[in-house]
């Protein structure tokens, strides 16, 4: 039987920590899935997750999936690691997604698989999913493509 | 308009030096700027009873915590170390920023509360990095950000001044006549950091810190102190200095989104909600500004101020730089001591010092001639941003 090999000392990247309010949507992250806070009086959409609703001030909130597409609002690109656990992803394109669900319902995340020079405003994306560590998985974006 | 409109005026500036690790301790630091703006009104330290500052780190973790006096300096510490404790009549200190500290002194005269305040503004910059995310776990709003390298503030900008770039065209060239013009405008500053000129092609080759911010776009930060004295306009007429009156000023409530420091959209609905109020409070119309003191911890709220100000309309804040209009002798001179990227991480008390110096020709070589109107904008227009009417006293 092969020995368990411990894994290398490298740096991470600071793992979001869950609280009252946030719990679903990292929970939802862990299954590979977008789940988004909503207002079950008026239907407005959350982000991030708060505790009363902004649109009407309903505190009745519920989680729900969403499709995971959206468009770049904006970015920025990182030449230099922000922090620990960041040397290899660099440059590091930090982008804010409008998800498609709602105008100016926004989401910070990193964008892979892309280059800087080929980021454009309003260019189509999706969701994807990355594991921080065994425990911590955040969602991130991809160009969509053509889709 | 306000009742104590142009009753309350700033009658003395005071700076300490300003530079980079100092050996000095902060609280020498305030103690030379409050007694430089005591001097420059010809008052002593037993003519204040009022002190008041935002006494917070600019951004600061780590084990070692908080040690007042070196890391920052509390009025309270300060009144002791000034021996004004025993007269003292209010202590201010609750604020996000400085600049609304200045509000409330300016309120605390009027109510008659007070009749002497300093405002003072004391930074440390510590050793290591400026933003050092070590803990393991990012909780509340950072929970959102950290994961993502997104915890630099210069990066927060970024994102904003992409989606501008993109909107209109624009590009860091358009920026750089600017950035050059301002740094000869801080050479021209005796409290400016800087001592060399600045070409407009050394800001194209600077340093990138989260393009399209570089390192260029954001102030520098310095330890040392700004104080500004404040009293009734009736009482500074006897003093030792030209009063600067204080005509309005106004206080923005406009969130960023959860989630995120500040977007764009956020920041252009912000100016304008402060600079509407600034007008109201006021009575004076954008048309009538002589200079404009604008925010620029980083550079790009300078033309989304203008902006929100009412002075060019959305989109056209950087063509309005870029084709020299803010420059000394443009059409409206912008930041005319050169800024908080000239003198250094003072949390706005560059721009209201500077527009005080405006309105009193105190200007020397960087005097708009005859200035009756400055206009000072602090933060980036989002909650605890600032907006301030200075006037001439005529
Ligand atoms: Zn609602």
């Amino acid at each position: 039987m092969e020995s368990t090999q411990a894994p290398a000392a490298t740096a991470l990247r600071p793992l979001p920590l869950a609280d009252e309010v946030s719990a679903p949507f990292w929970a939802a992250a862990r299954q590979g899935r977008l789940d988004i806070q909503r207002c079950t009086a008026c239907r407005h959409w959350i982000h991030a997750p708060a505790l009363a609703c902004p649109a009407c001030g309903s505190e009745e909130l519920a989680f729900e999936p969403v499709s995971g597409r959206g468009t770049l609002y904006s970015w920025t690109v990182l030449h230099h690691s922000p922090g620990p656990g960041f040397a290899d992803m660099l440059p590091l394109i930090v982008g804010i997604v409008e998800l498609a669900e709602q105008p100016h319902l926004l989401l910070c995340a990193n964008l892979l698989q892309v280059e800087p020079s080929a980021l454009r405003l309003g260019m189509p994306v999706r969701v994807c999913f990355e594991w921080l560590d065994s425990d911590h998985a955040v969602p991130q974006f991809v160009p969509a493509g053509d889709a | 308009m306000w009742a104590f409109s142009n009753k309350i005026a700033v009658a003395g500036i005071g700076y300490s030096a300003l530079s980079r690790r100092p050996q000095r301790p902060l609280m020498s630091l305030a103690v030379e700027a409050c007694d430089a703006a005591l001097a420059d009104a010809g008052l002593t330290r037993k003519d204040v009873n009022g002190l008041v500052t935002s006494p917070a780190m600019p951004r600061y973790g780590g084990a070692r915590g908080t040690i007042d006096g070196i890391d920052v300096v509390t009025p309270w510490a300060l009144s002791e170390r000034l021996g004004t404790h025993r007269h003292l009549a209010w202590t201010g200190s609750t604020n996000a920023m400085v600049t609304q500290g200045f509000q409330e002194a300016a309120m605390a005269i009027a109510s008659g509360v007070c009749d002497t305040v300093i405002v003072y503004r004391a930074l440390h910059v510590p050793q290591g990095s400026y933003v050092n995310y070590e803990s393991k776990y990012a909780a509340a709003g950072d929970q959102f950000m950290a994961p993502y390298g997104f915890s630099v503030p210069p990066s927060w900008a970024g994102t904003v001044a992409r989606r501008y770039f993109e909107l209109y065209g624009y590009s860091r060239a358009d920026f750089a006549r600017y950035i050059a013009d301002n740094r000869a405008n801080t050479l021209k500053n005796p409290n400016g950091f800087w001592d060399k000129p600045l070409t407009r092609q050394d800001y194209l080759d600077a340093r990138m810190i989260a393009d399209p911010m570089s390192i260029l776009d954001c102030d520098i930060p310095v330890d040392g102190c700004a104080a500004l004295l404040l009293t009734s306009t009736e009482r500074a007429r006897d003093l030792r200095c030209k009063p600067a009156l204080l005509t309005g000023f106004s206080a923005g409530t406009h969130p960023a989104p959860a989630g995120l420091p500040m977007t764009l959209d956020d920041i252009w609905i912000g100016c304008e909600q402060v600079a509407q109020r600034l007008w109201q409070s006021s009575g004076v119309r954008p048309e009538e500004i002589d200079t404009a003191q604008v925010y620029d911890g980083f550079a790009p709220f300078v033309y989304l101020w203008l902006e929100g100000l009412g002075i060019v309309p959305r989109g056209e804040g950087l063509a309005f730089l870029r084709d020299g209009h803010g420059s000394l002798t443009g059409k409206l001179p912008v930041n005319t001591g050169g800024g908080a990227l000239g003198e250094g991480r003072l949390h706005g008390m560059t721009q209201l010092a500077e527009s005080v110096i405006q309105v009193t020709d105190r200007g020397g070589e960087r005097q708009v001639p005859g200035a009756r109107r400055a206009v000072a904008t602090i933060s980036n227009g989002l909650t605890k941003s600032t907006a301030f009417i200075f006037s001439r006293d005529e």
